[in-house]
C-alpha cells in the first residue's frame, strides 16, 4: 500500500500552501507507514537522493520508440509542462492496461532499495523493457514519483526545516535535536528512522555530525538605531560555509548543505589532526591568495568543490585556507550558549595556542577572520564599499550578546552586502522556462552596444513580477523575428537594468567580459536602446573595481 | 486547388463567415445575422440586428444580451434555408443548448463544431457524430497531454478534498454557465451531503438550466456577511472573476480550487494560485478531437480556437488528413 500512500502525500504536500497543513500530512503520513517507508520518504522529501538513473532525454526517447510517438511531438508536450517525468506521466495515461496493475501493493522501500538499483546493472534493451514493464504494472497514480524518481528530479515543496518541525511535534523533542539527528549523511533504514524519532537523546551517536548552521539575515534598518558597540563586524567572504569539526582525534568537514567532503580537501583534514585538542569550529573555505592575503574568485574554488582526492599540483595551483568565525566546541564541551564575544575571545586563545605550536604547522592553511572595528554606521558603510577590494561580499554583522542558535534566526546576525553593479542592457532573446515557468518565455539574454551592434552579455532569470513576466512574456510573442527550437530573437526594443555583482574579462564570452550572478532589477520602460549601455561601459566598470 | 475566397466558409475580420448566406457564426462584432453555438460570453456580441440559435441558447443569450433582441430559434437537426444553403444545428456536448453548425451547399457539406466534449454530461445533450466533407474544430485542449479523467472521479476528488478540511471553508471557482451545473450534477452524486453555495451568477444559471428540465441540485445563494460558522465545511461554487481582489475578504478559514482542464498541468496550476486545481473541462481532449476528425470522415480539417500547429502536424503526418490553414 505505502506507494500509493507515498504518492498520496506527494499530491497533498504539492497542493497545500499551509505550513500547518503539510506538517499534519507528514505526522500522519509517519504514523501510517512502515518506519522503513519513512525513512525512505524522508530520504526523498529532503533531496537526498538526487541520482539520476536516466535522463529526462532518455525517458522521453523511450516513450516515443515503446508507443510509436513522434518525438516532436513530445518536445511539444514539454514545452507546455516543463519536466520530462510529467510529460511521459500524462502522456501515459490511460495508455496502459490496467489488468496488469498487479504492483499495485509495491512499497516505497521495495521500489527505491530493490526495482530501481536492479535498473542499473541491466544492459540498455533489458532496461527499456524493464522500465516498460513497470509503467504497464505500476498503477497509474504512482507514475508521476517512479519516473521523477528515474530521472532524479523529484521535488516538493517540503524544507528540511518542515519535516524537522514536523518529527519535532510527532515525538515532541526540540526542532533543534531532530535538526541535528538529520545533518549529513541521512542512510535510508530502519535504524536511521528510529535514531530520528528515539525519544531519548544520545549524545555519542551525534558525535561526528555538526550543529545546525546558524545564518544571517538581509540588514534591517533599525539595526542603525543600536550602538556600533553592540556588535562584531566581520568581512563576508565568499567561499563554502562550514563546520570543521574534531573530535575523539577524527577530523571532518561538513558544508551548510550537509556534505561531508573530507576527500576533496585531504591537506586540510591532515594538517587539522595535528591539533591536539577536540572542537567544532565554524568558518568559511577559500582559495587564496597569499601574497596579498586575500580571497581568490570564487570561480577557482569551483575547481576544488567536485574534484575528489585532488594531486598535489591541483592542491598547489588552488592553495585552500579555512577561516574560522567562531568556536562551538571545545574538548568535548558545547558552548554554543556562551555570548558571542566570548566565543571570540575562546576562538582567539586556541587559536594562537595552536599556532605557537610549530609542529601544527597550520599557518598556512588556518586562519581566524580579522574583526573590522567601524567607529560608527557611517563607517561601517566605508568599509562596506571597501570590500570589493578585498574581494569580499560586504559584512556580517553579529551581536556580541547572540548565542550560537540555528536557522536564519532573527535579529542577531545580519549581511551587509556591497551594492550591485548594473548596466542597462537590450533583450535580444527568450527562451521558454520549466518547471513552474513552464510555457512561458522567462529565460531571457540581454546585449549591450559594441559600435553599431548589440552583443549578447548576459542571460538573467529572475528579478521579474509574475505580473511583469505575463506582460513580457506577451510581447516577446508578438516580437519574434525569427524561432531556433525553444529559443526566439526578439525586436530590439525592450531594456531592462541588470544588476551583477562582479565582472571580469572572459576569453569565452563574445562580449569579452563575464559577470556573475546577473538578474534584472528595473525593466526601464522608460528608455530607448540607443539609452542602453555598451561594451566600453563595461569595461570602464571594471577599471573602477580594480 | 481552390483559393480561400472560395471556400464556403472563411475567416474574415477574425470571425467566421459564411458568404453565401450572408451570416456569421459567433461573430465578434455587430454584424446583421450571427449563427451562435453556444452563450458563453466569447461567443457572442450585443448588438446583431438578429441572432439564430437553438432554443435553450436563445433563452441562455436572453438573460445575457437582454430580452427585446430579435432571436429565431431551431431544434437540433431541424434544416432552414438561407439564401438557398441548408444549415442545421447539432448537439455539440458542451453545455446546454450548445451546437455544431452544418451547412450544405451543392452537396458539399461543411461542419463548424463549436465547442464540444464527447465526454459524459448529464446537463446538456450528447454530442452527436456529423459526417462532413469539411469540418471546422476547436482545439483549445490540442495536445496529448491532455486527457480527461471520467468526470465522477473528479467529482470525488472533490468531495473528499472538502471533508478533509472540515474546519474550512471550500471555495470552487468555476465557469458560472455550463461547468458550475456540470459540477452540482455531479458532486451531488458523491458522499459529500453538506451544504452547497452558489454565487448570483451561477444562482442565476442554475435557475434557467432547472426551468429547462436539467436535474441540477438546489443550492443556496450565498449573501455578504454570512456567519462564518454556518460555512464550516460547505463548498461554494464562484466564478473565476472573483479569485482576484477583495471579494475573498468574506471569508474566514478558506481552502480554494480551480475546476478547468489546464489545472491537469503541475505548472499551470502552482501559477494559478489556487490550492487546488480539478482537471475537468467542457472542451475535448486529444483523443476526442482526432475521435471527432476521424468520425465526422472529413477529408479536409481546418482547426481555431487553440494552438494548432502539432494537432495538424499529427493528423497531416500519421493520419494522413488534410489539414487546411484559414488566411487571417
Amino acid at each position: 500500500m505505502s506507494l500509493k500512500n507515498f504518492s498520496e502525500l506527494f499530491v497533498d504536500l504539492d497542493s497545500s500552501n499551509s505550513t500547518n497543513n503539510k506538517i499534519e500530512f507528514l505526522k500522519n503520513y509517519f504514523l501510517s507507514n512502515d518506519p522503513i517507508d519513512n525513512s525512505w520518504a524522508i530520504y526523498l522529501l529532503t533531496g537526498k537522493s538526487n541520482k539520476r538513473f536516466i535522463s529526462g532525454r532518455y525517458l522521453k526517447n523511450l516513450f516515443s520508440q515503446i508507443y510509436e510517438y513522434p518525438q516532436w511531438l513530445i518536445d511539444t508536450c514539454y514545452l507546455k509542462v516543463g519536466d520530462s517525468a510529467e510529460v511521459i506521466t500524462l502522456l501515459l495515461k490511460n495508455k496502459t492496461n490496467s489488468r496488469k496493475k498487479k504492483l499495485s501493493n509495491i512499497s516505497l522501500n521495495e521500489l527505491l532499495s530493490e526495482i530501481i538499483p536492479a535498473l542499473s546493472k541491466l544492459n540498455e534493451e533489458e532496461k527499456n523493457l524493464e522500465i516498460k514493464n513497470l509503467w504497464e504494472t505500476l498503477p497509474e497514480d504512482n507514475h508521476l514519483i517512479f519516473n521523477k524518481i528515474l530521472t532524479g528530479t523529484f521535488r516538493v515543496g517540503v524544507s528540511i526545516g518542515l519535516i524537522t518541525k514536523s518529527i519535532s511535534k510527532l515525538i515532541n523533542i526540540e526542532e533543534e535535536i531532530i535538526s541535528h539527528r538529520l545533518m549529513g549523511n541521512f542512510v535510508p533504514s530502519i535504524d536511521s528512522y528510529e535514531f530520528l524519532i528515539n525519544k531519548t537523546i544520545n549524545l555519542q551517536e551525534l558525535n561526528s555530525k555538526p550543529f545546525p548552521f546558524l545564518l544571517a539575515n538581509t540588514i534591517e534598518d533599525k539595526i542603525f538605531k543600536n550602538s556600533i558597540n553592540d556588535f562584531q563586524f566581520e568581512w563576508k567572504y565568499d567561499g563554502i560555509r562550514m563546520q570543521l569539526i574534531k573530535r575523539s582525534g577524527n577530523v571532518s568537514l561538513w558544508t551548510r548543505g550537509q556534505e561531508l567532503v573530507n576527500e576533496s580537501f585531504p591537506e586540510l583534514v591532515e594538517k587539522m589532526s595535528h591539533i591536539k585538542d577536540d572542537f567544532v569550529l565554524d568558518g568559511e573555505l577559500l582559495v587564496w591568495n597569499f601574497k596579498e592575503q586575500i580571497a581568490f574568485d570564487f570561480s577557482l574554488l569551483q575547481k576544488r568543490i567536485n574534484r575528489k582526492s585532488p594531486t598535489r599540483s591541483i592542491q598547489k595551483k588552488y592553495p585552500i585556507i579555512f577561516i574560522a568565525y567562531d568556536l562551538l566546541e571545545i574538548n568535548g564541551k558545547d558552548i554554543r550558549e556562551i555570548k558571542l564575544e566570548n566565543r571570540r575571545i575562546e576562538l582567539e586563545k586556541y587559536f594562537s595556542k595552536w599556532q605557537n605550536k610549530t609542529e601544527n604547522n597550520i599557518s598556512n592553511i588556518f586562519k581566524i577572520c580579522d574583526l573590522i572595528f567601524p567607529k560608527n554606521w557611517t563607517d561601517a558603510l566605508t568599509y562596506k564599499e571597501k570590500s570589493r577590494e578585498n574581494n569580499t561580499e560586504g559584512l556580517i554583522i553579529k551581536k556580541k550578546t547572540s548565542i550560537y542558535s540555528f536557522g536564519r534566526k532573527k535579529g542577531i546576525w545580519w549581511k551587509y552586502k556591497v551594492d550591485p553593479m548594473q548596466l542597462d542592457a537590450v533583450l535580444i532573446y527568450a527562451k521558454g522556462g520549466s518547471g513552474r515557468r513552464a510555457g512561458l518565455y522567462t529565460d531571457y539574454s540581454f546585449a549591450l552596444w559594441k559600435d553599431q551592434e548589440l552583443i549578447k552579455f548576459a542571460s538573467a532569470y529572475s528579478g521579474l513580477t509574475n505580473i511583469e513576466i505575463k506582460e513580457l512574456d506577451k510581447w516577446i510573442r508578438k516580437n519574434t523575428i525569427e524561432k531556433f527550437g525553444p529559443v526566439r530573437s526578439l525586436k530590439p526594443e525592450m531594456v531592462f537594468e541588470i544588476s551583477f555583482e562582479k565582472i571580469q574579462i572572459s576569453k569565452r564570452h563574445k562580449s569579452g567580459i563575464a559577470v556573475r550572478f546577473p538578474r534584472i532589477t528595473k525593466w526601464r520602460k522608460d528608455k530607448k536602446i540607443n539609452d542602453a549601455d555598451s561594451i566600453e561601459n563595461a569595461y570602464e566598470l571594471m577599471k573602477k573595481i580594480l | 486547388m481552390r483559393t480561400k475566397q472560395e471556400y464556403l466558409i472563411r475567416y474574415k475580420d477574425g470571425n467566421l463567415y459564411c458568404e453565401l448566406a450572408d451570416v456569421w457564426i459567433d461573430p465578434s462584432k455587430p454584424v446583421k445575422n450571427a449563427l451562435i453555438t453556444h452563450a458563453h460570453f466569447d461567443h457572442f456580441t450585443f448588438g446583431c440586428e438578429e441572432y439564430i440559435s437553438t432554443k435553450e441558447t436563445a433563452i441562455l443569450l436572453k438573460e445575457r444580451v437582454g430580452d427585446n433582441i430579435k432571436i429565431k430559434t431551431f431544434e437540433y437537426g431541424e434544416e432552414f434555408k438561407i439564401n438557398g444553403i441548408n444549415i442545421s444545428f447539432h448537439p455539440s456536448g458542451h453545455i446546454l443548448g450548445s451546437s455544431q453548425i452544418r451547412f450544405i451547399f451543392a452537396e458539399e457539406k461543411w461542419l463548424i463544431s463549436g465547442d464540444f466534449k464527447l465526454q459524459k454530461d448529464e446537463t446538456c445533450q450528447q454530442y452527436e457524430i456529423v459526417k462532413t466533407d469539411y469540418l471546422i474544430s476547436e482545439c483549445t485542449f490540442g495536445l496529448p497531454i491532455f486527457k480527461w479523467d471520467e468526470s465522477n472521479k473528479i467529482a470525488n476528488d472533490i468531495s473528499k478534498w472538502i471533508s478533509n478540511s472540515p474546519e474550512k471553508t471550500s471555495l470552487l471557482f468555476c465557469y458560472s454557465l455550463g461547468k458550475a451545473q456540470r459540477l452540482l450534477n455531479e458532486i451531488s452524486q458523491t458522499n459529500f451531503k453538506g451544504n452547497i453555495y452558489s454565487h448570483g451568477s451561477i444562482h442565476k444559471m442554475n435557475n434557467i438550466y432547472r426551468e429547462l428540465g436539467i436535474d441540477i441540485k438546489d443550492t443556496i445563494k450565498i449573501e455578504n456577511k454570512k456567519k462564518i460558522d454556518e460555512l464550516k465545511g460547505s463548498l461554494i461554487l464562484l466564478p473565476p472573476s472573483l479569485s482576484k481582489g477583495s471579494y475573498l475578504k468574506n471569508f474566514k478559514n478558506i481552502q480554494t480550487a480551480f475546476a478547468s482542464g489546464w489545472m491537469s498541468i503541475r505548472a499551470l496550476r502552482k501559477r494559478s494560485g489556487y490550492d487546488k486545481g480539478f482537471p475537468i473541462s467542457d472542451h475535448a481532449d486529444w483523443d476526442g478531437i482526432l475521435e471527432v476528425v476521424k468520425k465526422s470522415e472529413a477529408k479536409n480539417v481546418f482547426f481555431h480556437h487553440g494552438d494548432s500547429e502539432a494537432l495538424s502536424k499529427f493528423l497531416i503526418e500519421k493520419e494522413s488528413i488534410n489539414v487546411l490553414f484559414f488566411g487571417k
